[in-house]
């Protein structure tokens, strides 16, 4: 990757972190779009797309209600893609087992989203109160000026995320990946199908609806029936 | 004052200005500058250049509801300072309105859309993508945002043209009953892609088929730990170096 690869994951980062919260809100920051776009725009969309699998389930249940705040699922996606794609040719290692590592290395460092996004809502809170004052003396103008430049808090704390990510995921794959790849390797298809279904798990778990076990079990015993005997 | 009717360029600007109704949320008052924003073409369209500041402080307060709601709670408000400014006697005024239907709305908001919309589109995704399909991306987003756009401007128009009877229009909807039905499905799709996922595990593994069955208990499991508020990341850091262990030693 260069400069400029860098420089295109940052700005997907900013954009797609403030589609969390403040604009739009499209779920363009959900890992399923976010990863593929970025891998997409790295030139490898297949990478992001294997990436947004293996997180699109994992906090998809934690819901961004009120002042929750959950942890930055987008920033993991695209830090994963960013790793695997950057750090990944300089070992020499590629592939499936080459993905689940960079995301399981990223995955942790979704807690430092949540640090930053907890800080630019404080910072918003000045903003608030000017903005309040401002709409007070009837100069609408200014408290709109106010209101905007809260984008600016959320797209930096999107991005302080995805650099910590990088930055911090980067050191510990150097290191970590040479021992851990073999056992990756090995633990192969049981690890990447592990992610998707702890994902499904907390998802199934926290869905608040009436007969979701007898509908869970009626599903995937008639699903794995008719696959077996197709 | 100008005109005590919203234009559609107006209702236009207030829909396109919903979209960024949470650029300033902050811990204090939530959505409270994000409402202002998004209402202050209607009020220069009731107001002319110079809205009073009482109005403005009015509107400045405490506010939080979903944000796809945002603009139906914004097109009735609108309705009532029109009527208020035209002197009519109002049986609620607008800023009673606003505190009475913004956490109806925000509770109804959050399991219509972020608790079934959102997981059914994003497992009928990842069922495309599970085919090794780049549409998948495509699949969730049309999923998701067909409603989400609709209901922010159908929400806006009835606002705005029903005023208090949106409410009894929304309620015909139906929609927590909607909820229950798309997180119902949601539940389905779980089962149909963990089903999927074992028996593409067994077939790779060279298994029987009846080893995929053993999924369900693992699953229900981690389910229900979830449920008693086990985090995902402690679930993550225990399959995945359990696995590693097992690779590691066998």
């Amino acid at each position: 990757m260069v400069i400029g690869d860098y420089l295109l994951a940052g700005l997907v980062a900013m954009l797609t972190g403030l589609d969390r919260v403040a604009l739009v809100q499209v779920m363009i920051s959900r890992p399923l779009v976010a990863a593929p776009l970025t891998g997409w725009l790295l030139g490898h969309p297949m990478v992001g797309l294997e990436v947004g699998m293996l997180l699109e389930l994992l906090w998809l249940g934690r819901l961004p209600v009120g002042a929750a705040i959950p942890p930055d699922d987008t920033q993991v996606a695209i830090g994963a893609t960013v790793l695997t794609l950057s750090v990944g040719p300089m070992l020499g290692l590629h592939g499936m087992p080459f993905v689940i590592l960079a995301v399981l290395i990223a995955i942790p460092l979704g807690k430092f989203g949540q640090v930053f996004d907890r800080l630019a809502r404080h910072v918003n809170d000045r903003l608030a109160v000017s903005g309040e004052r401002a709409l007070a003396a009837g100069r609408t103008r200014v408290m709109e000026r106010y209101h905007l430049l809260g984008l600016a808090s959320f797209s930096l704390a999107s991005l302080a995320t995805a650099l910590v990510i990088v930055l911090v995921g980067s050191l510990i794959l150097y290191e970590a990946a040479p021992f851990l790849i073999g056992a990756v390797r090995k633990a192969g298809l049981s690890l990447q199908y592990s992610l998707i279904l702890v994902g499904a798990a907390s998802l199934l778990g926290t869905i608040n609806v009436n007969r979701s076990i007898s509908l869970f079990c009626a599903a995937f015993t008639g699903t794995l029936l008719v696959l077996w005997l197709r | 004052m100008k005109e005590n009717r919203l234009s559609s360029l107006t209702l236009l600007r207030m829909y396109l200005r919903s979209f960024l109704l949470q650029a300033s949320w902050n811990f204090e008052k939530l959505q409270n500058l994000g409402f202002v924003y998004l209402i202050l073409p209607g009020l220069h369209s009731l107001y002319g250049d110079e809205i009073p500041a009482e109005v403005c402080k009015r509107h400045g307060g405490y506010f939080n509801t979903h944000p796809y709601f945002a603009p139906l709670v914004a097109g009735t408000i609108l309705r009532l300072e029109a009527r208020s400014l035209a002197g009519e006697d109002l049986a609620v005024d607008a800023e009673t309105y606003k505190s009475m239907v913004m956490a109806p709305f925000a509770a109804m908001g959050d399991a219509l859309f972020w608790g079934g919309v959102r997981p059914l589109a994003a497992l009928v995704g990842l069922l495309v993508a599970s085919q090794g399909s780049l549409w998948a991306p495509v699949v969730f987003l049309v999923l998701f945002n067909l409603p989400h756009l609709v209901s922010r401007g159908s929400g806006l128009l009835l606002g705005a043209l029903q005023e208090l009877r949106a409410i009894e229009t929304v309620q015909k909807c139906r929609l927590p009953d909607l909820a229950i039905r798309l997180k119902e499905s949601t539940t389905i799709l779980i089962g149909v892609l963990c089903a999927y996922l074992s028996f593409k595990g067994c077939e790779h593994q060279s298994l029987s088929v009846v080893w995929g069955f053993a999924l369900l208990p693992v699953v229900l499991l981690f389910a229900w730990m979830a449920h008693k508020g086990v985090t995902s990341l402690f679930l993550v850091l225990l399959t995945t170096s359990s696995l590693l262990l097992l690779a590691l030693v066998f």
